[in-house]
């Protein structure tokens, strides 16, 4: 009896393939999963220590001494899409399966690496120079972003070069680090802080928007008045407070964008809920009986979640330009490479060191692009009247 | 020699690669002062075709392979350009009044200029619309929109006399006090009378055919008997051919001289009203005759499952659903709009009770307050012995599958994001049906043949069904749990009529089979009186007569219910 004879396309997935038909989209896309393999597998791709090494025979990963638990899990959890990307089976049972993958892979790096605090980058120098390796493999970019010590001599604010003694792609900035190599570790930041952030509006956003628009009413009024509230709180003067108060941290950076942007969540959701309300579908389900949680969760969020789902393809650039903005200004995060405080070194001097602004300018220009490419797609798969405008493009 | 003469129309429609022969080969055509009726059901081409006539398809979608539309253009002399051969002028065949210097033209309507198009437009062939709501612009009073129409054709008119003859055409079409309502704006307008203004602004300019594109469709039955007698009237005066569109054969038996009976753009069958209509030949026609409720058999025994001495399934009492109108500064309530005022109902045991009324009256808010889907301001429902009035939606919820709805609307009464599996089986998990999924997915397979559907289309989504399916998933959603009463909310309105046939013979079936009782909301009153077993008729919230269905169609008491009979558009040409 529970045979199914043919699955025909989900309403979303109708959504999705209208929306990544068009080559703006697709771009967008492309430029997004680079980034994110390149976040995922940054230690990987940018490190000054060897990948392997073979020392008197015998071969060993000294890299794997040195990852954290945390990129053991980023690793995991892009494989685990990959594999899944085009599994048969429902959305939610992937999202369950890499969400596990992940966190397994989480506890386990917490239970079994323990990355040493300091990293002397010297020692695997010192071993290669001294002929101790019979052959070593290194990674694509051969340099630490935080390997300021080589003993190359002055080796500060280059512009790009590629000779036998020194390979910089992308320069060097103020303090001797290879620019490449920040680059790379720092997508970390910029994906993250943007899907952190946005996921957290996203949730309080829904929440509190879709209890508005379903008992509306009192309910509805005092929400409205919060919303007015915390649209009114300048976001970037609040976050240099905080950073004042608080340091610079880049999970508080996350957390208070993602807790003063939600007003607009809630507005879209609350929308779209209130009309929502008084669709046939809706009322039969009520009629029903069904309990409230489906009513809410089942049949009113999947139809109204299109429109959140545009608006937060822009949250996410958007994130991503207030850290680069914070960081340009010198108040981002001090723990991690960013692209804004690279920016922040193009001006510093007086001289205009053109590669300090042009890689990661570039990044975050193709990043928020790539996001806003995909939000327009999105919106215009969404709303019907709009697509066939823009079937033009495609 | 005809006014409007349309030979072999072809009209493709293209999408990306795909091309949709919506009017094919289709040729009639319409002489001064007649009507022509284009009838058929959805998607048989029959606006497609009257647009392509009147050319305001867009240009990259539609093209016209083959074809020709023959169109004789009076036009005031001295505009009379080159480019139109002109015929011999045969103004002596001419029964009707035309300015002095105006000279004929037979022109291709497919083939002409922009230029020569927009002056053909509106002024010799004038086009109304369905929609009364939409078709009117919101931000020009309707005054200001016939004058605009009037100055664009005639330009030599000064302001003043555009003014007159404005006034003038909404006399004529009956909106009273008409130099008063000049400078009243849509939205104060009823839906009857903008249809009024709409074809007010058709005529301003004398045309000479009219092209009604459903224009009473939206509208009630009252107000749609009105328009129709108005077009009439106009055109014995005017003496003007209409091409007009509809899917209604009681409109049609009405308005027609001719008729021609559409079926995925081919004209089946053509003739005079007459023939068609009771000799029909085509077997398209015949069924959709058929099909037109007045002409449903009675299959079932009228009295079946009905019992007079059956008691009550439901019974409301002094029902009211007033909603607050605020006004000021305070939002304080000032008045009341009473969508259902004061109404007692008691409908028995196994019954189709019909609830008739013309939009507004309450009627579906009287549905939905029986149900608790919209909370009565005061007065009882019982459900049985049950208090239904006061209860929490959670005292509800166990009593909420006893009592069911289905709805009008074919496209939003389904969920988009749901397989119709989840659709039917998510209610029976939430009242502990069946022991578990595979139990529960046998019962909706049984439902839906019921239905009359086949078991594979639970794994499909709402977007691949026509309407019709739809309905029927609606209908067995509300049958899934086994209810006592289901509320069906104009269920067959949207529906073509050979569909709505379809549901009516379904809904009688199952009413046999499971001994339901039926809320049956319509403002269709041949659909009440093939269905139900009695009548309740609803005016502004009130019931205004009740009573067996033979009765209160037959013998009405009250003047309201006569005046909502007397204008049912009959197929009887008697």
């Amino acid at each position: 009896m529970t045979k199914q004879p043919r699955r025909s396309a989900s309403y979303s997935k109708r959504i999705l393939s209208s929306a990544f038909s068009g080559w703006g989209a697709r771009i967008g896309l492309a430029w997004v999963v680079i980034l994110a393999f390149v976040a995922c597998f940054s230690p990987l791709l940018a490190n000054s220590m060897p990948l392997m090494v073979s020392e008197g025979g015998q071969v060993s990963m000294p890299i794997l001494r040195y990852l954290s638990a945390e990129d053991l899990m980023l690793m995991v959890l892009f494989i685990a899409v990959l594999l899944l990307w085009k599994m048969p089976l429902k959305f939610s049972t992937k999202a369950a399966i890499a969400a596990s993958s992940a966190l397994i892979a989480l506890l386990v790096g917490l239970a079994i690496l323990s990355p040493p605090k300091t990293i002397i980058y010297d020692q695997f120098r010192e071993k290669a120079t001294a002929g101790n390796y019979e052959w070593q493999v290194l990674p694509p970019i051969p340099y630490s972003p935080s390997d300021y010590s080589r003993d190359f001599g002055d080796n500060s604010l280059k512009a790009p070069m590629v000779t036998q003694k020194q390979f910089h792609l992308m320069g060097t900035d103020s303090t001797g680090s290879d620019v490449a190599s920040r680059m790379v570790h720092a997508s970390r930041v910029a994906l993250s802080i943007g899907f952190i952030a946005t996921g957290i509006s996203m949730i309080i956003g829904i929440i509190i928007g879709g209890q508005m628009g379903y008992f509306a009413g009192r309910f509805d009024m005092i929400g409205m008045r919060i919303v007015e509230v915390f649209e009114a709180i300048p976001v970037l003067f609040l976050l240099l407070a905080f950073v004042a108060f608080f340091g610079r941290s880049v999970y508080i950076l996350m957390i208070i964008i993602g807790v003063t942007g939600w007003s607009g969540y809630a507005r879209y959701i609350r929308a779209e809920f209130l009309k929502l309300r008084k669709q046939d579908y809706v009322q039969a389900a009520i009629a029903s009986g069904l309990p409230l949680r489906s009513i809410l969760f089942r049949h009113m969020l999947p139809n109204g979640i299109a429109p959140v789902l545009v608006v937060a393809s822009f949250g996410v650039a958007a994130a991503i330009l207030t850290e680069a903005t914070l960081s340009f200004l010198g108040l981002g995060p001090v723990e991690a490479p960013s692209w804004g405080s690279m920016l922040n070194e193009a001006v510093k001097s007086s001289v205009f060191n053109w590669w300090m602004a042009v890689f990661p300018g570039g990044a975050i220009f193709l990043t928020v692009f790539s996001y806003n490419l995909m939000g327009e797609a999105l919106r215009d798969a969404v709303d019907p009247q709009l697509s066939r405008k823009a079937g033009v493009v495609s | 020699m005809s006014l409007l003469d349309v030979k072999d129309l072809q009209t493709h429609l293209s999408s990306g690669d795909r091309t949709v022969k919506a009017v094919d080969g289709v040729s009639f055509s319409i002489k001064r002062g007649e009507t022509f009726c284009l009838v058929g059901e959805s998607g048989s081409g029959k606006s497609i075709c009257a647009l392509s006539i009147i050319q305001l398809l867009p240009a990259g979608i539609a093209s016209h392979p083959s074809g020709s539309v023959k169109f004789q253009w009076h036009k005031v002399s001295g505009n009379t350009s080159s480019e139109d051969q002109s015929t011999s002028d045969d103004k002596a065949t001419e029964p009707f009044e035309v300015g002095d210097h105006s000279s004929v033209a037979e022109v291709d309507l497919l083939t002409l200029k922009d230029e020569s198009l927009r002056k053909i437009r509106g002024a010799s062939i004038a086009m109304i619309f369905q929609e009364p709501m939409t078709s009117l612009n919101p931000v020009f009073s309707i005054g200001d929109q016939i004058v605009e129409a009037l100055q664009l054709h005639h330009p030599e008119l000064s302001d003043e006399e555009c003014k007159a003859q404005a006034v003038e055409a909404l006399e004529q079409v009956q909106i009273k006090s008409a130099a008063a309502r000049f400078n009243d704006y849509p939205h104060q307008l009823s839906g009857g009378q903008r249809q009024r203004v709409m074809i007010a602004m058709a005529l301003a300019c004398k045309p000479d055919l009219l092209i009604a594109d459903e224009p009473t469709t939206a509208l009630d039955v009252t107000v749609q008997a009105e328009i129709l007698d108005l077009m009439r009237d106009l055109q014995s005066k005017k003496g003007m051919a209409i091409l007009f569109i509809t899917h209604d054969f009681g409109v049609v038996a009405q308005m027609a001289h001719q008729v021609g009976v559409m079926q995925s753009g081919k004209i089946v069958e053509q003739g005079t009203t007459k023939t068609v209509l009771s000799n029909p030949q085509h077997a398209y026609t015949q069924q959709l005759l058929a099909a037109v409720p007045e002409n449903l058999a009675k299959s079932v025994t009228e009295t079946a499952g009905f019992d007079e001495s059956a008691k009550s399934v439901i019974e409301a009492k002094d029902l009211n659903v007033w909603f607050p109108i605020r006004t000021g500064l305070f939002r304080r309530v000032t008045d009341h709009i009473k969508a259902v005022d004061g109404v007692d109902l008691s409908i028995r045991q196994g019954s189709i009770m019909a609830l008739v009324g013309e939009s507004g009256c309450g009627k579906t808010t009287l549905g939905r307050a029986i149900l608790q889907l919209e909370k009565p301001t005061s007065g009882s429902v019982k459900l049985g012995e049950q208090e239904l009035t006061g209860l929490t939606a959670n005292e509800l919820r166990p009593i909420r599958p006893r009592i069911q709805i289905a709805f009008q609307d074919p496209q939003s009464s389904l969920n988009p994001r749901l397989q119709i599996v989840t659709t039917l089986t998510e209610p029976m998990k939430a009242h502990g049906i069946g022991e578990d999924r595979d139990d529960r997915i046998e019962r909706a397979v049984k439902v839906l043949e019921q239905v009359q559907l086949s078991e594979d289309y639970l794994w499909r989504y709402p977007h691949e069904f026509s309407g019709g399916q739809r309905q029927r998933i609606g209908l067995a959603r509300a049958l899934i749990t086994n209810p006592e009463f289901i509320v069906c909310d104009e269920i067959t309105s949207a529906l073509d009529v050979s569909v709505q046939a379809e549901v009516l013979q379904l809904l009688l079936e199952i009413r046999q089979q499971r001994d339901l009782t039926l809320l049956f909301i319509t403002h269709n009153i041949a659909v009440v009186e093939y269905l139900s077993d009695e009548t309740v008729v609803m005016k502004a919230g009130k019931i205004v007569e009740q009573g067996a269905t033979a009765q209160v169609c037959g013998n009405p008491q009250n003047s309201y219910t006569q005046k909502l009979l007397n204008a049912v558009p009959r197929l009887n040409l008697s």
